[in-house]
Order: structure tokens, then sequence, then C-alpha cells
């Protein structure tokens, strides 16, 4: 594991605060800039697909950071995370028709509420561990899924909810290039926010539970209190990124929050590397963007060789599925590190060059 | 984020490798479902859909016209589904659609409204029926949303009264009816519907039971249905979950009539189960029977590119009417002031009681008016056993339900 710093000469920290900067070095902190001002003129220049694929990239970016504090840095697996998501998306609804709470207001608040719920979950996980807390997890996606079909009063049963469009001192987000920049904006103070939280005291301590949990504890971190903290944390970005979701989509349906879904997003961690911030993103782009590269190399592939081809054309969606699935297993074998580790090493590369270190 | 954007750039330009557009053509999406969870019926509705529309443009397309056809299998997964239907928005000028399943259709009920895109889904969920939110029931209107055959809902209260009257002929004074299926929303869509309607016929109903929608050991739902002292069950499942739940109760021995949702029915339901006496709704003929438009079907099933290892089920010749009910509205479009998605909506209004030209006798004969997206309120009834390994089905009743205000979207 390569952990060579990219600080030019004579940029050296003298103190521990110093080095807990989360942008680095001066020109981190420009390109950063720079990148959230291209974000904010994308609308401007991107066709509508684009611009759909950058929300669908933020709200599931937004859902795996919560994840990635649960697995990543606090080590307890979760298997149930879709069904808080979709909470969420539920829990925005709802509050929204029956309180008449603007729905711009209610997206975090269903973070909130998700909160409570995951910490209600999060119980048994104070006690158990591994494989044990998967099971219990698994348990959890169930219960909720079963509880959307049922709970008529909340979420709509099997006939499902109406989600409103959000809008802010009358201005509405009712298309895709304006819900963007709410996406946006809750995708950069999620970013911001886990990232402070991984240098905060709470941050180190849950670190320090996965780490290993019996110094963790000898050192007088409270196991208890982080285990659900962490369900906590985790929940309420599941819940914001499902709320967001389900104004996005302007309609809530229970079938869209199955144990798919939490695999999905559990994928989303595992490629972007664990307890990366940064790799959560790239990890969500990765998997949403796979599947439209792989129809369009695919439909691309049979429309260039046609006659080649033609006796696998009936065989398209099976190419495509095995593509996606070769992807990740071959991701898992070559980049076990994540590709935020990949983009470390790029980004030292050209700082070294022509030197190996 | 920086490469978060080089990557959207770099699908776009991956994308750019799809064939061009047709000189004079339209654009239609296709999502289906063949990998997924949902494949065992969609890989049979799904060429349905994709041979008719090759038979059409290979037959003139409409009034010269080509459609030009895009097949994506998404495996049910919503964001997929999302994605691919923006990317047919807004650079394929996508005027139609043709859905699959309950999670696609409804995630995308308010973008299709909104950007005016008829689609015609493989989901018959009755909430889709009412396009103006007449009922108080009503979640959400959905106006640009059609299909062809009976609503789920329509289709197990078709089931029931047919039970009614075969309880009667039994000599049954309170027959019990019990409502099987995974607790989701496509099983669950018909649930409430259908047992109102049994009780206003006289059924005592009673809990229903849960069923996963994956195939397993159903054994022990098949001892409470025995237990419950039901008469007919129905079952809201398909697939493999169906095929497992026949196969454990015809181990059990349990006397109950099973009677199934419009996709839980077809021969090779039957023939994998074993099922006796199962009774399946259908909204078409089968692969091999008599009917004027059935000389149309076969041509479009030779002619098509479909796998023919194994011989049709009813879902692709639905699937076929879906498609042609769509062309057929989309000629109306031409004729009266071009192909849009509006115009398409408006053409599938034009006509009352009709069927697709050349399908006489296989589609029935359907209505949509602005007010009222139920197409058709009658249903085929028809027993399936299995024989030594080989289905034999045959239609013993055929229903129609009454177009009651109260059953619009619901």
């Amino acid at each position: 594991m390569a952990t060579t710093s990219l600080r030019p000469c004579g940029d050296f920290r003298t103190t521990y605060k110093a080095d807990q900067y989360l942008l680095q070095t001066k020109w981190i902190g420009i390109w950063t800039f720079i990148a959230i001002g291209v974000l904010l003129l994308g609308p401007l220049v991107l066709d509508g697909y684009i611009i759909s694929l950058l929300i669908l990239i933020g709200i599931y970016g937004i859902a795996a950071l919560g994840l990635n504090i649960l697995v990543g840095m606090t080590g307890q697996i979760s298997l149930g995370h879709a069904a808080f998501f979709g909470f969420g998306a539920f829990s925005s609804a709802w509050l929204n028709s029956t309180t008449g709470i603007p729905a711009i207001l209610t997206i975090p608040l269903a973070g909130f509420m998700t909160t409570a719920i995951g910490m209600i979950f999060g119980i048994p996980a104070a006690r158990i561990k591994g494989l044990y807390l998967a099971i219990a997890t698994l348990a959890s996606q169930f219960i909720l899924q079963d509880f959307f079909a049922r709970a008529d009063w909340f979420s709509g049963g099997s006939s499902g909810s109406l989600a409103d469009t959000v809008s802010l001192f009358g201005f509405a987000f009712d298309s895709d290039e304006r819900y963007y920049y709410l996406v946006l904006f809750w995708t950069i103070l999620s970013l911001v926010a886990v990232a402070n939280m991984k240098r905060s005291r709470d941050g180190r301590a849950l670190v320090a539970v996965r780490d290993h949990y019996l110094s963790a504890e000898i050192m007088g971190i409270n196991l208890t209190k982080y285990r659900i903290l962490a369900f906590g944390v985790s929940s309420f970005f599941a819940g914001l990124g499902g709320a967001l979701f389900g104004h996005y989509l302007g309609y809530v349906s229970a079938e869209g929050f199955t144990i798919l879904l939490s695999i999905q997003f559990l994928a989303m961690i595992i490629i972007g590397g664990l307890g990366s911030v940064m790799g959560t993103m790239l990890g969500a782009a990765f998997i949403v963007l796979l599947p439209q590269v792989m129809e369009a190399l695919t439909s691309g592939m049979f429309a260039m060789f046609p006659e080649t081809l033609a006796t696998f054309s009936s065989g398209q969606a099976y190419i495509k599925e095995m593509s996606v699935g070769a992807a990740i297993i071959l991701f898992l074998i070559f980049e076990p590190e994540g590709l935020a580790h990949r983009v470390k090493l790029i980004r030292q590369s050209w700082k070294l060059y022509p030197f190996s270190y | 984020m920086r490469r978060l954007l080089s990557t959207a750039v770099a699908v776009a330009l991956a994308s750019g490798l799809s064939p061009a557009a047709l000189a004079d053509s339209v654009f239609v999406g296709h999502l289906v479902d063949y990998t997924g969870p949902t494949g065992f019926v969609g890989k049979t509705y799904g060429p349905g859909v994709k041979d008719a529309i090759d038979y059409v443009n290979a037959h003139g397309g409409i009034d010269g016209t080509m459609i030009e056809l895009e097949q994506v299998d998404y495996a049910y997964k919503v964001p997929e589904a999302i994605a691919t239907y923006k990317r047919w928005t807004s650079r394929n000028n996508m005027v139609a659609m043709q859905g699959w399943g309950t999670a696609d259709t409804e995630a995308l009920i308010t973008f299709v409204a909104k950007d005016k895109i008829p689609v015609w889904s493989a989901s018959y969920s009755g909430h889709l029926t009412d396009p103006t939110g007449k009922n108080p029931n009503t979640e959400k209107p959905a106006p640009y949303n059609f299909f062809y055959g009976p609503s789920y809902s329509d289709g197990c209260r078709a089931m029931v009264q047919w039970a009614a009257d075969d309880a009667k002929e039994k000599g049954i004074e309170k027959p019990k009816f019990l409502h099987t299926g995974d607790n989701h929303p496509y099983p669950n869509a018909p649930k409430q519907a259908c047992a109102e309607y049994a009780e206003e016929l006289g059924f005592e109903v009673l809990p229903p039971v849960v069923v996963p929608m994956a195939p397993g050991d159903f054994k022990a739902q098949c001892l409470s249905i025995k237990d419950s002292g039901a008469n007919y069950a129905f079952i809201g499942n398909l697939g493999g979950s169906v095929v497992s739940l026949l196969a454990s109760c015809g181990t059990v021995g349990t006397d109950v009539t099973y009677m199934a949702n419009i996709w839980g029915g077809d021969y090779k339901t039957i023939e994998a189960s074993n099922a006796q006496n199962y009774i399946f709704p259908s909204a078409s003929p089968f692969w091999g029977a008599e009917a004027p438009g059935m000389e149309l079907v076969r041509k479009i099933y030779e002619e098509g590119s479909s796998d023919k290892s194994e011989k049709p089920t009813h879902h692709y010749i639905r699937g076929i009417c879906s498609a042609f009910y769509m062309v057929e509205a989309m000629k109306w479009a031409k004729a009266n002031g071009g192909i849009t998605g509006e115009n398409i909506k408006q053409g599938m209004y034009a006509t009352a009681d009709w069927v697709p030209e050349g399908l006489e006798g296989v589609c029935v004969p359907s209505t949509w008016t602005a007010e009222d997206h139920r197409g058709t309120t009658i249903v085929s009834v028809n027993r399936g056993s299995a024989v030594d390994g080989k289905a034999q089905i045959e239609q013993i009743a055929t229903v129609e339900l009454p177009r009651r205000d109260d059953w619009i979207g619901y």
C-alpha cells in the first residue's frame, strides 16, 4: 500500500491541525472550485440524458455515502440499505402530503425520520458482528419492504404514493436541469459533511471500532453508542438520497427498493473504495454508468458487424448483463482497493514522473 | 468530480455508436426483462413486440414511415430503466414506448405524462387505468399509460365470477376464497379489489397466504391453504414461484381450485408444475388455435427473429397485440397531423371497440377513452391440465365484466 503523499517539496506540516485540512494544498483547492464551477455550468451544455445520469449518480452517491460510513468506516456490514433508501422516499412523500410541510424541507426531515428507524434497527448491531449482523440487516430489508407493501396509510401500499414537485420560493424544480441543482447542493453538502465527520473525534472513534473493537473499548470508546450512531448517520444519508429520488420520480413505489438495490449500494462502495468519500461518488458513477456504457458498446458492436454477430443478436441482452458482471469481478480482482486508490496512484505517478518514487 | 464529468462525456461519445436514424422514421423504445427476476415471462412477451414491429417495417412501415425500435434489457432495475428512458427522450426523439413491468412503469408515470409519451406497458395494474384521477382511490392519474388486456383487478374479478358460477354448479353453499402471493405491489395489485368483489358475490374471504416470489418449497403454505378450508385460491405471483407452489400443493394434496393472474398461467407453467385443473385468464387465443388473425400471428412469428426452439405462449401473442395497437394509433396520428406522442394518444381514442387490422379474433375488441383506460373488460377463462407432461388447455368461459365507475383505476 503506497501512501506517498502528494506534497511538493517544502510543503510540510508542523501541527496536527494543519495535517487535517480538507483541501491539502492550494492547487487541490483551486481544482475543487473549478470542478464545482464546471458542474454548476453542466446543464447549460449537456443534454437531458447526461443530466439525468448525473442526477442518479448524485442521489445514489448520497445514499452510498451513508453505507460507506457504516461498512467502510465502522466495519459493520449492512444488506438492508435499499430499504432505508425507500423509507426516506416514502417518508418525504408522506410528510409532504399529510402535514403540508413543503417538499424542500421534508427532504432533510425524511433523513431524520430514517435516522430514527435506522437506529432502532441498529440496536442489535450493538451486540452482534459479522455474518450475524449481515443477517440482521437482511431482516431489516425484508421487514421494511413488507411494511411498505402493507402500510397503506404511509406508503399507499401496492398503489404507491405521490411525491410532489419540490419548489423553493415559487421556483419549481420541475425539470431535470433544475432538479440537478438541488441534487448537486445536497451532494456537495453530504460530501463535505462526511469528510468532516471522518476527521472529527467521533469519526476517529468509528474507525477505531472498525479496526479493533476490543482496543477501542479499552481506550474508552463506548461501542454500543458508536455502533448505533453509525447506523443512525448511515440511515440519514440513505433517507436523504431516497427522498431526493422520490421527488425526482414524482411517484414512489415499493418495487424499486429491493435487495437488488441493497447489493448495488454495496457494489458501489466496494468498487469505489471502502471508507473513502470520493471513492463513494466514483463507485456510484461506475455502477450507474456501467450498464449504459455496456449497452452502447454491445449495440454499437452489433451495428458495426451485423453479419458476424447475427447469430448472437438474440443474446445481446445476455452479453450485456454478463459484461456488467465480468467488469465488476475484474474490478474486484485487479482493483481491490477501489477506484479511489487508483486515482491516488495516478496522481502520484503524475507527480513523480519520470522517477518511481 | 472532474473524472466523473469526463466519464459522462465518454459515455456520451460511446452512445454515438448507435446506428444513425433512418431517413423517414420514428423512434420507439422497448424495455424488456430477459435476464432479471421476471425473465420467465419477459422472454416470451418481449419477442412478440419486437417481431411485430419488425414485420410492420418489412411490410411498408406506417404508410412508409419506418419504426426504429431499440430494445433494452433493463433486468428489472429501476435506475437503468430511468436512465434508458432519459436517453431515448433526449437523444432519440422518442414518440412512444413499449414498457414492461410494474417497477419501470410506475417509476416513469410522471416522466411520460410530462414528456407526453404514450407507453404500452405489460404491467396491468388497475391504477394505471384512471387517466384523469376520477376515482378518489387513485393516487396518481396516468394519462399516458396504456396496456392491452384486462387489468389485474379485472382479471381477478373475472376469476371470482367464474368461481361463483362454478360453486353454484357444485352446490357449495358459502364458498371460501383466498389470495396468495408475495407481499409486493405486483401480486397485491388486485388483492383488495378482488376480495371486495368476492364478498359481493357471496364468498367468504379468508386471510391471504403469503407466498414468496422466489421459487422454493412451499409445502408449509400449501398446508395453510389446505387447513383454511378454501375452495378457491387466487395466485398472484408468476413464473418459477407459481410452478413451485403448484408442485408443492400437488404433493400435499389440496382440494382447492387454483386460479391465476394472467402472467401466472401458460403452457410452460402447467407443464413444469404438472398442474391439474388450473384456471387462468387470457386475452388472446393460444398458439395453434384457429382464428382469422392467427394467420398474421404465424407470419409474424415465422419472419421474426425470436427463439424458435419452443412454441410461443399467449404472452407472445399479447405482445403482438400491444405493438399493433400502438402501430394503428401511429397510422391515425400520421393521417391527423403527424406522428407525435400526443397524436398517437389521440389515435388510441379515435375508434371504439376496435381490433388492429389483420388480427381479428386474436386481439379482443378494445376501447380507450380520455376518461377510461380500461381497454377491455372481457376475460377468457381457461382450464389447463398436464397430461403425460403436455399441457392441455381449453377455454371454459368468457366473462364480460361491467364497466363500473367505482372500478376505474382500482
